[in-house]
């Protein structure tokens, strides 16, 4: 077991520059997350979010910077060890097994683990906060709702019994009244002991839930600052919350 | 979307097919009719050489499956390993028809241990030096790739085992394992389909119920979102080209046994074995098989039957006028999937 650093990160993002081919989609981006807080990246289109959760989850390593979470450099780590340390994803566009019933994508969350029993309370878990997939258990993902592919998303990445949650915009294309839902869902994942990564292009919410927020603009950290300051920054309600003056 | 193709479908295309399938069945029904004998001699042929269509196939249709990708390779890997058999069978094991039974079966044995084992390690080694580099590069690129794979297989067969046909003695005996009637079976004949069955079975356990199975579906279905659940996307293609190449393997052995092989054997067969993937619908495992099925038949009734039937000379004709048939009708196949990216 390692041991964090003194200041008591789980998750150091430090000067990251990442890039697809020659385009440098972070150009040195530093945050931080500490243990049981949600943070929230939020920010334009194209502003680097999902490259941001690439980069932590091993799919796109950073060529440069460095990534260390709970003590350990886990900035060149292959995806499927970064799961083995902790943390999992509910990917942008949910990324489901289409062809697989919801039971086999929740058991995919768990692909690393062998803790048969732990492994059944969290499948308790996640059937208690989305009551509707242990009634669609056998049915195949690929014809689910919009709204019931989402629960099996943030599902399958809880099944891996994560240390650090990332989600990638949880609410895309969901009704106003899912919305609300998958935002208490998250607070509730979040008082049972896992700390969450959020990206969100509903910024509202989303600063809403979160204890800290960071702002990208085209692969920088434009702000950082305690959520309820974001959501008072005039700068931020402008852009990201469609207030107009 | 669903609904416009239910409805519009049936009207040109699919009626034209079902005429085409109404005049195969009568040509089947007068053939069984006049010579009844010969017509169940031939299906037989066609179930034997059928599955061990439903060999090379199912390699064809694994690395579609997860690669979306068609290794030309798998044919010559296939003639490749038959070649490396008859060099097993007969120089490093001597097995000839003077051997004793269980000389012969637990020699048979072994030489399907070993070539399991070396289709897997060719066809590990072909992905590993070929298309792992390509895996972001443009399809087409990789296409190409394999083509020249194809080549450099084919040539390394004929380098080590020069252009003449091998095949083995009557190892097998000859005789039948019944007669009705005039219909034969023969024991050689009836190994091949022996020895199909359990591999059949054992991989489609290895698919669907073990984890290794599990991971390979996970990939083939969405491989980033396979990596983050903890699934080794690297080391899971190595296994299923290793599996494709094990099957090519026992393909290569059972076709040594009933027919001769030489190093371009596999440019045809493959192509067929790929119709055949093509026609049960690619990726899809029991389609594999059901094409493969259907083109052996296919191929035993036009050579077999006396009645009306085209005869060998047409057996080419056939078959790669029915992959054009599907790639123009049904490019999803028998058992596919209609998919968004059109299978
Ligand atoms: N596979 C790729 N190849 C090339 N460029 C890419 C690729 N994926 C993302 N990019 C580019 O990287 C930049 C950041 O993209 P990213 O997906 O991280 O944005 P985002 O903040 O998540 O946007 P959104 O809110 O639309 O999801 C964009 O300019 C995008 O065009
Ligand atoms: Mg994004």
């Amino acid at each position: 077991m390692t041991t964090s650093p003194q200041d008591g990160a789980l998750l150091t993002v430090e000067k990251v520059h990442t890039y697809y081919g020659s385009i440098e989609a972070l150009k040195g981006i530093t945050i931080e997350v500490h243990e049981g807080e949600i943070v929230t990246l939020i920010g334009a289109n194209g502003a680097g979010k999902s490259t941001m959760l690439r980069s932590i989850n091993g799919l796109n390593h950073p060529r440069r910077g460095s990534i260390v979470f709970r003590g350990k450099d886990i900035t060149r780590e292959p995806p499927h060890d970064v799961v083995r340390l902790g943390i999992s994803q509910s990917p942008e566009g949910r990324k489901l097994f289409p062809r697989m019933s919801v039971l086999e994508n929740l058991e995919m969350g768990a692909f690393q683990r062998r803790d048969r029993s732990e492994l059944r309370s969290d499948l308790e878990r996640v059937y208690a906060l989305f009551p509707r997939l242990s009634e669609r258990k056998q049915q195949r993902a690929g014809t689910l709702s919009g709204g019931e592919q989402q629960m099996v998303a943030i599902g399958r990445a809880l099944m891996a019994h994560p240390k650090l949650l990332l989600l990638d915009e949880p609410s895309m294309g969901l009704a106003p009244i899912f919305v609300e839902r998958v935002f208490e869902t998250i607070v509730e994942i979040n008082q049972q002991g896992t700390t969450i990564l959020l990206v969100e292009q509903n910024a509202m919410m989303a600063l809403d839930v979160a204890s800290r927020g960071y702002v990208l603009e085209t692969g920088t950290v434009a702000l950082a600052d305690d959520a309820k300051a974001l959501l008072r920054n005039e700068q931020v309600r402008k852009t990201y919350l469609g207030e107009t003056d | 979307m669903a609904a416009l193709f239910g409805t519009r479908r049936p009207s040109g295309t699919s009626l034209l097919g079902l005429f085409f399938v109404l005049l195969l069945i009568i040509w089947l029904i007068v053939n069984l009719v006049k010579t009844p004998n010969d017509f169940f001699t031939v299906l037989l042929i066609g179930i034997t050489t059928g599955s061990v269509y439903a060999l090379i196939a199912l390699g064809y249709t694994l690395v579609y499956g997860i690669l979306q990708l068609i290794n030309f390779a798998h044919g010559d890997v296939f003639a490749l390993s038959g070649l490396f058999s008859s060099t097993i069978i007969l120089s490093v094991l001597g097995l000839d028809e003077n051997t004793s039974a269980l000389g012969i079966i637990g020699g048979l044995a072994l030489a399907l241990v070993i070539i399991v084992a070396f289709g897997a390690v060719v066809n590990t080694t072909i992905e590993f030096v070929a298309y792992r580099r390509l895996r972001q590069a443009p399809r087409l690129a990789v296409l190409i790739t394999a083509v020249g794979m194809s080549f450099i297989v084919q040539n390394v067969s004929l380098a080590v085992f020069d252009v003449n046909f091998r095949s083995l003695p009557p190892l097998i005996p000859e005789s039948n394992v019944f007669k009705i009637g005039s219909v034969t079976y023969q024991w050689n004949q009836l190994f091949a389909v022996l020895a199909t069955i359990p591999v059949l079975l054992l991989l489609s356990w290895l698919v669907r119920s073990t984890k290794q199975g599990k991971g390979m579906r996970a990939v083939s279905q969405e491989p980033d979102a396979a990596a983050i659940m903890g699934v080794n996307v690297n080391r899971t293609i190595s296994f299923t080209f290793a599996l494709a190449g094990a099957l090519a393997g026992v393909g290569g052995l059972l076709y040594l046994i009933e027919f001769n092989i030489r190093y371009d054997t596999g440019f045809e067969l493959g192509l067929i074995a790929f119709t055949a993937a093509v026609l049960g619908g690619i990726g899809n495992l029991s389609g594999a098989v059901l094409g493969a099925l259907i083109i052996g038949l296919i191929q035993a009734f036009n050579e077999g039957l006396s009645w009306a039937a085209p005869g060998s000379d047409w057996t080419r004709s056939i078959v790669f006028g029915l992959l054009i048939g599907i790639l123009v009708f049904r490019p999803e196949g028998l058992l596919g999937e209609r998919t968004p990216e059109g299978a």
